[in-house]
């Protein structure tokens, strides 16, 4: 069969669509495949708790300082930005903190949380675990029956997905205590009045860790899969570092987009 | 525990059938055939970039070839289930060329890695042996120190002793000498040599110390741009006149 040398436009760009959704196909059924085997890891009690330890810390200590300072100034921005505009059209700012509380519980908190995280630990797991890769570090695992998916990316699942509900309720703290500051500097409000829990059930607070949950489970599988797919040296490891971050983050907005569609009918449900 | 030997009375260690590898768009290894005795440790040698390593890979079951099969102990490495693969490894050393130390771990928690991976080795014992097989090899005492801090040839010297301190059956070696001088390059082909008359192991050494494999090996093959150029014995090596089996061999380009 013969190939015309250049493809027409209708080739063209049929290919320039058919490639991503190929490559997508591959990678969300192998990041499948790989929780699959993590959870049989995990089942069979293969989990070593020391190096479960020493990613939680390393998540921890990446994430602290830098989730401190973007929620900070993202809840002064939010509560001062809807201040603004509910003080020129209502005038009232009795309802700012419970609705904020509870956009922030649904939303903000762990979704921007989770976008932190997958460009911070993302990509540090990414790289790392691609340098392994192109150091041969992880063929001398298999070589000593050490299965790279048990040694790597099971405690790098488990701590990142602890730390995420972790950090996410942390950032829902300093995203609120910052709020709470803006509205009482910025617009008069009373903390007595910002506190407000009139809008939050348990289900905003069962939504912001089931997305929690997911996200930290997601993150580590993605940024993992990246990592152990990176061939070519040094440059696969830049390859597999950039790529981590494109996936990570488009896997968190899909899943907000998911858990959001299915969570709402269960909220507008019990008002 | 390992895998039970599949090998029929006669059979090769290792046979690689047709083996044949395609990477972007170009035929990186090239219907490689060739049996390894039991016994024997053969001498790879071959330009940069020809496919030895590939090829070392290939028989470990590291990377999946795009035709032809190996066949370890008589298992075909392509078709083991995982649990099996792993079993057959626990029979095999290996030096990586580029080290493959784990950056994680010291010196010494790298080469005991495989024998805590096996289990069944008290810790009095495996402690013992890390020193021993560090002292073998000219670097006694440094057994806290981590990857890092160590120069090429020391790392590739960890890597050796991390290889062979299971006292595997197979040991396949990518150039197990390479930045290091004469004299310690010499005591690692001596150690090599004594391994096998001592062990029996089968061994594959990839090197391009060719007058260092001459006394250590007993069979030799030549690869170049993936396509297996010699294969055979020593006295057969010596007769060939096979323009780069003579260049390899004699140590002297005449162009
Ligand atoms: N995993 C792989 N899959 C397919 N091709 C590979 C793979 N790794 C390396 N190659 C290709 O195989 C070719 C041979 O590389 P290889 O590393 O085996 O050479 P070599 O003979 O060991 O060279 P040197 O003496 O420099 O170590 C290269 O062109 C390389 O791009
Ligand atoms: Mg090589």
């Amino acid at each position: 069969m013969s190939q015309p040398a250049q493809p027409g436009l209708a080739g063209r760009f049929l290919s320039a669509i058919g490639e991503p959704v190929v490559y997508t196909w591959r990678e969300v059924t192998g990041v499948a495949r790989m929780a699959a085997l993590v959870f049989q890891y995990m089942l069979r009690g293969k989990i070593r708790w020391d190096a479960v330890a020493a990613q939680m810390y390393e998540i921890g200590n990446k994430s602290i300082v830098f989730i401190t300072f973007t929620l900070g100034f993202l809840g002064m921005i939010l509560v001062f930005q809807a201040g603004f505009q509910a003080e020129k059209i209502t005038g009232d700012l009795q309802l700012l903190g419970a609705l904020f509380l509870q956009i922030l519980l649904r939303e903000f908190a762990p979704t921007i949380t989770a976008l932190m995280i997958a460009t911070r630990v993302g990509t540090g797991i990414a790289a790392e675990i691609g340098s392994m890769v192109v150091t041969e570090q992880v063929d001398a695992m298999r070589m000593n029956s050490a299965p790279p998916v048990e040694y790597l990316v099971v405690p790098r699942f488990i701590a990142g997905t602890i730390m995420m509900v972790v950090l996410v309720i942390y950032a829902v703290l300093v995203c609120y205590l910052a709020g709470m500051f803006t509205g009482l500097y910025a617009f008069n409000v009373n903390p007595h009045t910002f506190v407000n829990f009139a809008f939050v059930s348990v289900l905003d607070v069962a939504v912001c860790l089931v997305k929690a949950l997911a996200y930290g489970m997601a993150i580590p599988l993605v940024a993992s899969h990246t990592g152990l797919r990176t061939h070519g040296g040094s440059a696969g490891v830049g390859w597999a570092t950039t790529q981590s971050v494109v996936s990570c983050s488009l896997s968190v907005v899909i899943l907000d987009f998911i858990l959001s569609g299915l969570s709402y009918p269960l909220l507008a449900a019990a008002g | 525990m390992t895998l039970l030997s599949a090998l029929g009375p006669g059979d090769p260690m290792i046979r690689v059938e047709g083996i044949t590898k395609y990477y972007l768009g170009a035929t990186v290894l090239d219907g490689v055939t060739l049996d390894i005795p039991s016994g024997s440790n053969l001498g790879l040698m071959g330009p940069g970039g020809a496919g030895k390593s590939l090829l070392l890979k290939i028989i470990a079951g590291l990377v999946e070839p795009d035709q032809g099969r190996v066949l370890v102990d008589g298992h075909d490495v392509g078709t083991l289930d995982a649990h099996k693969l792993a079993q057959l490894r626990f029979n095999i050393g290996m030096v990586f060329q580029n080290y493959a130390l784990f950056d994680s771990m010291n010196v010494g928690e790298n080469i005991a890695f495989p024998l805590r991976q096996r289990g069944g080795v008290p810790e009095e014992e495996i402690q013992a042996r890390v020193r021993e097989q560090l002292a073998l090899v000219g670097l006694p005492g440094i057994a806290h120190q981590y990857p890092r801090e160590l120069s090429g040839g020391m790392k590739k010297r960890v890597s050796f002793c991390r290889a062979v301190i299971p006292a595997p059956p197979l040991l396949f070696y990518d150039d197990p000498t390479a930045g290091l001088d004469p004299v310690t390059s010499s005591k690692i082909f001596i150690h090599l040599r004594r391994m096998q008359q001592d062990g029996g192991t089968t061994a594959i050494t990839i090197s391009h110390d060719i007058d260092g494999i001459k006394p250590i090996c007993d069979r030799f093959a030549l690869l170049d741009h993936g396509r297996l150029v010699f294969h055979g014995t020593r006295d057969e090596i010596e007769a060939s006149d096979d323009r780069l089996v003579r260049q390899f061999w004699d140590g002297f380009s005449d162009d």
